[in-house]
């Protein structure tokens, strides 16, 4: 493997996005976890454009990075949460989530290694917005209405569920 | 490796701070006016050195930290707000050849890492442990998200007719006819919108003196509060940037006046809407909190959308179709 610029910002980011999550479970306050998760979300971007995925790289910053993490820091300190989490997990615990997490990890691989490579990879450079949009718009174009469908029965739920709490 | 790729972006830096020092002396001499006073006039001539005597002071005033704040994140927080609100100046074209970066999706990363700023303003004000900060950073915060919504809904119509989300393409088709004209209804809600997102009179909720003392910089003093005071101007520098290239032509010259450069005309449009911001600010009372809401969701929000579908049904019509 030669190192070149695009391989020193890979292992830039992808230390960046390791250990936003990795502070996020280690931190004890509740905001700080928030934060390092939207550090996190952050670095994910940057490995997308990268991946000259521009589009998404700036959609995950807008929904990730901007709306979610807002919303729940917003969330957290609307609910009174000033104590810090005690880790009051027993020794045995933690050696059976490792064992767990090893597991699911080696499924994981192992699935992705077993899984043949259907189609030849695509060339990312030349793919524009304007391809995107139609690929969208015309083939995926059910499936696009379904989740915009999913999305609105979520948004007049949530809206009935403030309305019983006002009463 | 290109010089410029190193030395332009501090040339820009150093372009907005001066639009920043001299955009508070302004601010000061124009509400002056509009209030029958002088506004500052003390210090060096005409009071020109007014801003620059008020950030020695900021510089040298003993930076605060308050004891129960949490102070990393205190530390850290005007950072968080400021890079980005320079950061998204990389894809703003000033002219066709004063340009830093031709992002195919400019626009739409101009609307996502200013929402990164959020996090900056809610962290500062929730770390400064501060009932008026916190206030202030929440109000801040619920604002800058429910007006981003018309924001970007308003310039779906631009995006429409352009068929592209690069600035530098908006710009060129804007050769004929601005878009203020055909998009004029997208442009109401642009600004309406962006002044909000600025968080200025009359959307100054955030920082509302009689109620919040200063909302969320309450706490901060010294470099950093001028850091704060740093990103609301520079964003103002951006969005009023923005606008110019959105709606007014960005170069492009009205009426063929081409003999005037094309830089000269966008630093023209460019002024011209920071003193309408100057204006606004003088002139108009506040809004309530609960108004300010009502008036996002229900007002500004079915606007955008109805602008729309204005541009896509106008879009099909045989002769204003050109336009759009």
């Amino acid at each position: 493997m030669s190192i070149n610029s695009e391989f020193i910002a890979f292992f830039i980011l992808s230390v960046m996005a390791i250990g936003g999550a990795v502070f996020m479970i280690n931190f004890t306050r509740v905001i700080h976890m928030a934060l390092a998760l939207a550090f996190t979300f952050l670095s994910i971007a940057g490995i997308y454009l990268q991946l000259h995925a521009e589009f998404l790289a700036v959609i995950q910053i807008l929904i990730y990075t901007g709306a979610i993490s807002i919303l729940m820091l917003f969330g957290i300190m609307l609910t009174k949460n000033h104590e810090e989490l005690k880790s009051s997990i027993a020794p045995w615990h933690a050696v059976l989530s490792f064992v767990g997490v090893a597991a699911f990890f080696g499924v994981l691989m192992w699935i992705i290694y077993q899984t043949p490579v259907i189609s030849e990879p695509s060339d990312g450079e030349g793919w524009t917005i304007l391809q995107l949009g139609e690929r969208v718009f015309t083939e995926y174009v059910i499936p696009f209405e379904l989740a915009s469908i999913l999305l609105l029965v979520a948004l007049v739920g949530a809206v009935v569920l403030a309305k019983k709490e006002e009463k | 490796m290109n010089s410029w790729l190193l030395i332009g972006p501090v040339l820009l830096l150093l372009v907005v701070l001066l639009f920043v020092v001299y955009a508070i002396f302004f601010e000061r001499k124009v509400i002056g006016w509009a209030q029958n006073r002088i506004g500052p006039n003390r210090v060096g001539y005409w009071g020109l050195l007014q801003t620059v005597a008020d950030v020695l002071k900021l510089l040298f005033k003993e930076d605060v930290i308050p004891n129960k704040s949490d102070e990393l994140l205190f530390r850290i927080a005007p950072i968080i707000a400021f890079v980005p609100s320079f950061a998204v100046l990389a894809v703003i074209p000033f002219s066709d050849s004063i340009r830093f970066s031709d992002f195919a999706i400019g626009l739409l990363y101009y609307m996502a890492l200013s929402s990164i700023t959020i996090i900056g303003i809610l962290i500062g004000g929730w770390s400064s442990n501060n009932k008026y900060s916190l206030m202030g950073g929440m109000r801040s915060a619920a604002q800058m998200i429910s007006y981003e919504i018309p924001l970007v809904m308003s310039v779906v119509g631009i995006v429409l007719s352009v068929g592209s989300l690069n600035l530098t393409e908006i710009v060129e088709a804007q050769k004929d006819v601005w878009f203020i004209v055909p998009q004029f209804v997208g442009f109401v809600v642009f600004l309406i919108a962006a002044i909000s997102e600025l968080n200025r009179c009359p959307f100054d909720l955030p920082e509302a003196e009689s109620e919040l003392v200063a909302g969320y910089h309450v706490e901060y003093s010294g470099f950093r509060f001028a850091f704060f005071m740093l990103t609301e101007y520079v964003y103002m520098f951006a969005m009023a940037a923005l606008t110019t290239v959105l709606y007014l032509g960005g170069w492009n010259a009205p009426f063929g006046l081409t003999f005037i450069p094309p830089i000269i005309w966008f630093v023209l449009k460019f002024l011209l809407i920071v003193f309408f911001l100057f204006w606004l600010r003088a002139t108009m009372p506040r809004l309530r909190a609960d108004q300010l809401m009502q008036f996002s969701w229900k007002v500004l929000l079915p606007i955008a959308l109805l602008n729309i579908l204005l541009t896509c049904v106008l879009k099909e019509v045989p002769v204003i179709g050109a336009y759009f």
